[in-house]
């Protein structure tokens, strides 16, 4: 459908940018008003994102704006169907919250006008991402939530880690950017257009190799930004930004990036086995990996950064195996619990003045009601409990796979199901049971931001964790409500394995009990609760390394790629241009060693022959080419 | 031939009156020179050299839409050769602007003059209809490059840049000439269009002097393996005859080139005997970019970068169909106003003395130029190919190009050298956000605006094409 006079989706997608330039431009004269601005005008694109809803409920293909054409065979516009309003009330709604709770967090912060400016450009950035009706609008919003990224996982550039990690997160998400343009290059060459529908229109046309190359860039974009094996390591490292931008951009929003893309692109890997087959396998590797990698963090968010890397994985499996709904559908829960996990871990960090060591907290629950009545109901949806949220989704996804044939898949989602139990309700032991036993009495000074500022949207997404699976009943709603878009594709077509309740749900519940239960027995107990202090130091320390290293993983990288790529370099700069060598290695040498030296000055003066004969042989190389093709 | 003089009409005079203007006003400088005392001589030259090209460039434009063959067909008037004359003015425009740089002590008119008289030659290359006017052309343009290279006389690799691009240049120019001989021997003819011999087809003499001709116009070009000389040479010369030499030269043989492969080579069994110049295009995209990745100074880096672009815009040329002129000439235009940006500000950061072209001078730029930093980083992500960007509708043109004339291994090519070619311009983007404590090198002071509004000019130039990518027409009009 074309949109009306008042174009809904423009405002959408206007409004943050006009928030960041205000508040980026104005900073200095709003002060304690930057937030509060900020708030309003994503508040106010939740409301108009809620406005659309009319005309995408009633128009299957969604509201559709052509802005301009700018060359042959690529138009610039703006799509909201269904798949994009779903990202839209999470980006707008969720986002709305955090940036309330942020007016909290950041209060009193040096920067907090550049941090709400930032905030603003990144709810931009992730509208163009989600709706572009194009591949090349996809990839510059695919661009600037990594710029956007990066600016907020740096903010607080005093601190070297930050900075660090930022640098981190943007040199992996530059692999998968260059990913995706290839994949761009191949579809514009293949189908001669870049927009969504004409090349999801005559996807089935392209040469089986294409596609396969196609779907692998695009998955390599999907991998760098959404975490996934094996670019997932600058996640963990991200967690050095604000707690909001944690909650934000790396659990609720741009991390899911990934999963959008596959799910947009359906008719590309649906024409691409090989390459959705991928897909499947590294979003089920990646889930038990970050479960594994969870159970050996103490870092409260890096805790919840290892389950974000791990659900993801979920999410990515869901559409690999091309359950895209359940995929969806888990996106969806997901961003409501996780959101409310890392929302009320900034609560505790906050209060505790910075401290993220679990082990140095304890006995929470009475001081922090509100953070732990919203987190015991999150970590209950991220675990799996019945009819909590996460339980709806996860269910969805892990029966899908089955459904779809892929048991092994199911079996490695069972397992990290039962590893997140266990490394889940452990932390919440840890952290709210027992006593304190953290040295400082968290003596917070609270300023003039009301307590509920933060209290508030930490308690709404805590009951979003609750209640938002429910959307999906009575009977597959989201799958229904995605149909128009996946058409039915998604939907596996009989029973398998004896029905989801024998072959998934009974299996699920066990890992859940299990998972849970060994954490109780190790944690919980009010034996083990007394000897907490002394046995988590223990514990620690006798962790395996090749856990606590993250499989060597950092290490792997540097070797495969980081030495090669300078020797690589080095190399280049021995064959390709001479005069390199004589600026940075051969001086240096030739000081040393004076034959070494002498020989080369000799080698020196014959440059412009040397050049001269290369120029030559070139030459010679045509004429016997002409002589002999002739 | 005898009495041809007397057909020669004022309308040809009228066709060559761009260059003319140009190479006119080359003279009025060194006159101003002789003159007017030094220190007014060096505005004036500077400012008469303005003038002359804005003038050239405004009469050329009217002579757009006319098609006509001046000189008996020695001077060829289309929609080609005013594109790639207008081209080679706007570089020469942000050229001379470029001069007024920090530290101004040299005797500009002398620069201006051989500036102005080079552009001359590359502006008869790009209407060249004859091998004969080619060949004049490119010597005028030359012969100025050998001494601006070298203008700089008490620096040392200036002076080797001179020397060495002497040499080797002398050596390209010899082989052409060698290569125009055969052909006249061969065809009876020197009018590039009347080359072809539908036929005899190509016979043995033809095609020999068509390979030695191209290796001529790949020196030129600096393809792989004729680049040996570009970074060197790029190197040694003043930053602002680098930029000319990166994009004017390199105008000048594209048109040369374009001329020769679509009107001068029957084409259907042309494949084999043009197939060199597409390999050398090939291995300039791969070496061109990985070369620029071990490079720190940022002139050697855009000469590394400006052989890979080269081998991008000749691939457009494989297979002579409209698309690919049309594909090569958006693609020079859009590369020749992102690599003057990316020389402007480099000029601007550089001292007469070619002090501050290494990359360690970029660190922290972003935090004391803001503004600058942003166009830098504007023109390096255009020359990466980044998304709504010239540089990268120029690609993705050249790649459906390459597609369509199933050239397309060249496509595979061009996406590879893009992937290296993104770490080589972010290497440049990162050096100028990097934070540092304090800045070891000097301010940014140049004696006057010229080279701001040369940076103004080429990011408004690189908008206006990212935002009008259809090329008229007539612009890649050749008469045949």
């Amino acid at each position: 459908m074309e949109s009306s006079v008042i174009s809904w989706p423009l405002i959408v997608w206007l409004l943050p940018i006009a928030g960041a330039v205000a508040i980026w431009a104005c900073g200095p004269l709003l002060r304690r008003f930057a937030g509060p601005l900020a708030c309003a005008v994503i508040g106010a694109a939740f409301v108009g994102t809620l406005a659309l809803w009319p005309a995408v409920a009633a128009q299957p293909a969604g509201v559709h704006v052509t802005m301009f054409t700018w060359a042959p065979g690529i138009t610039v516009g703006l799509l909201v169907d269904r798949l994009s309003f779903i990202w839209l009330t999470i980006i707008t709604g969720v986002g709305f919250l955090i940036h309330v709770y942020a007016i909290g967090y950041m209060e009193g912060d040096r920067a907090e006008a550049r941090f709400f400016a930032y905030l603003n450009f990144f709810i931009f950035a992730m509208l163009t991402l989600v709706m572009a009706d194009n591949f090349v609008f996809l990839l510059v919003g695919w661009g600037l939530v990594g710029l956007a990224s990066f600016w907020l996982i740096g903010f607080w550039i005093e601190r070297p880690i930050a900075v660090e990690a930022a640098r981190k997160a943007f040199v992996m998400n530059v692999v998968g950017d260059v990913g995706i343009m290839l994949a761009i290059f191949a579809l514009f060459a293949t189908f001669g257009s870049l927009s969504y529908a004409d090349v999801f229109a005559k996807a089935a046309q392209g040469p089986g190799p294409v596609m396969t190359l196609i779907a692998l860039g695009l998955l390599a974009g999907a991998c760098a930004k959404s975490a996934q094996l094996p670019l997932h390591t600058w996640l963990p490292d991200a967690m050095e930004g604000p707690t909001p931008v944690s909650a934000l951009i790396h659990a609720a929003t741009m991390v899911t990036a990934g999963v959008y893309l596959v799910a947009r692109c359906w008719p590309i890997y649906q024409h691409a086995p090989g390459a959705m087959e991928t897909v499947g396998v590294i979003g089920a590797l990646t889930a038990l990996a970050g479960a594994v990698l969870g159970v050996v963090q103490w870092d409260i968010k890096r805790i919840l950064a290892y389950s974000t890397m791990s659900q993801i994985g979920y999410m990515i499996m869901g559409v690999g195996v091309g359950a895209y709904s359940a995929g969806v559908l888990h996106f969806y829960t997901h961003a409501f619990f996780k959101a409310c996990l890392f929302l009320a871990s900034g609560v505790i960090i906050h209060n505790l003045a910075g401290e993220q060591d679990v082990r140095k907290m304890g006995g929470l629950a009475k001081r922090m009601p509100v953070a732990f009545w919203s987190m015991l109901a999150a970590t209950c949806a991220i675990i799996g409990v019945p009819l909590f949220s996460g339980w709806v989704s996860k269910d969805a996804v892990v029966y899908q796979t089955l459904a779809h044939g892929h048991p092994v898949l199911w079996l490695l989602g069972v397992a990290a199901a039962a590893l997140t139990a266990y490394y889940m309700s452990r932390m919440m032991w840890v952290t709210f049971a027992g006593s304190f036993r953290g040295d400082e009495h968290g003596a917070h000074a609270h300023g003039h931001v009301p307590a509920w500022v933060m209290g508030l949207p930490v308690a709404l997404l805590g009951a979003g964790s609750v209640v938002i699976g429910w959307l999906n009943w009575p009977h597959e709603g989201f799958a229904e409500f995605l149909a128009p878009i996946f058409g039915g594709t998604d939907v596996a077509p009989a029973a398998a394995w004896g029905g989801e309740f024998l072959s998934t749900q009974i299996p699920l519940f066990i890992a859940l009990i299990v998972g849970a239960g060994i954490a109780y027995l190790q944690y919980g107990t009010a034996g083990a609760l007394a000897q907490a202090p002394a046995r988590l130091e223990r514990e620690a320390a006798a962790q395996p390394a090749f856990l606590v290293k993250l499989y060597y993983w950092n290490e792997l990288l540097d070797a495969l790629f980081v030495t090669p790529a300078r020797a690589l370099a080095a190399l280049c700069a021995r064959i390709i241009d001479p005069k390199l060598i004589d600026a940075v290695l051969v001086r240096d040498v030739a000081t040393d060693a004076g034959v070494l030296g002498l020989l080369f000055r000799r080698w020196q003066s014959g440059l412009v022959r040397t050049y001269a004969l290369t120029l030559l042989c070139g030459a010679a190389a045509i004429i016997v080419y002409i002589a002999v093709v002739r | 031939m005898g009495g041809y003089l007397q057909y020669v009409q004022t309308l040809d005079y009228q066709a060559l009156l761009p260059a003319m203007i140009v190479g006119g006003t080359a003279v009025i400088a060194l006159l101003a020179d002789l003159l007017l005392p030094r220190r007014i001589a060096n505005g004036t030259a500077i400012l008469l050299g303005v003038m002359a090209t804005i003038m050239a460039g405004l009469y050329a434009s009217l002579s757009y839409g006319v098609h006509y063959l001046a000189f008996g067909g020695g001077f060829v008037l289309d929609g080609l050769s005013v594109v790639f004359q207008e081209i080679v003015l706007l570089s020469t425009l942000v050229t001379l602007m470029l001069f007024n740089r920090r530290g101004v002590s040299e005797d500009r008119p002398a620069y201006v003059a051989l500036v102005l008289w080079s552009s001359t030659g590359a502006m008869i290359m790009a209407g060249a209809g004859s091998l004969m006017t080619l060949f004049l052309g490119l010597e005028i343009l030359s012969l100025s490059l050998y001494c601006l290279c070298a203008i700089a006389r008490d620096r040392e690799v200036a002076k080797e840049a001179g020397f060495k691009y002497l040499v080797l240049s002398s050596t390209a120019s010899g082989f052409l000439l060698y290569g125009m001989a055969l052909l006249f021997g061969a065809t009876g003819t020197v009018t590039i269009s009347a080359l072809i011999h539908p036929a005899t087809g190509i016979h043995g003499l033809y095609a020999l002097g068509m390979g030695i001709f191209l290796i001529g116009l790949a020196f030129k070009l600096a393809l792989v393996p004729f680049h040996i000389w570009a970074p060197d040479v790029y190197e040694g010369a003043p930053l602002p005859v680098t930029a000319f030499m990166s994009v004017a030269t390199k105008a000048g043989a594209l048109a040369a080139l374009a001329r020769v492969i679509y009107t001068a080579i029957p084409q259907p069994d042309a494949h084999w005997l043009l197939l060199p110049t597409f390999i050398f295009a090939a291995a300039s995209m791969l070496v061109g970019n990985l070369g620029a990745l071990a490079q720190t100074d940022i002139k050697r880096l855009l000469a590394y970068s400006a052989v890979a672009q080269a081998g991008y815009i000749v691939a457009a040329l494989a297979g002579a169909t409209e698309l690919g002129i049309r594909s090569a000439v958006y693609y020079l235009a859009a590369y020749a106003f992102m690599n003057l940006g990316a020389f402007a500000v480099a000029a601007l950061l550089s001292s007469d003395r070619e002090e501050g072209t290494q990359l360690v001078a970029y660190e922290g730029l972003a935090a004391r130029q803001p503004l600058l930093a942003a166009a830098m980083t504007f023109f390096m992500l255009s020359l990466a190919g980044m998304p709504i960007t010239a540089g990268f509708l120029g690609k993705i043109f050249i790649l459906s190009t390459t597609i369509h004339t199933g050239y397309w291994p060249l496509g595979a090519l061009l996406v590879i050298g893009s992937a290296v070619s993104f770490y080589v311009y972010f290497k440049v983007i990162r050096a100028m956000y990097a934070r540092v404590e304090r800045f070891s090198h000097p301010e940014v002071r140049p004696p006057s605006q010229l080279p701001w509004i040369a940076v103004a000019i080429c990011a408004v130039a690189v908008i206006v094409l990212t935002f009008v990518p259809v090329m008229p027409g007539d612009a890649t009009f050749f008469v045949k």
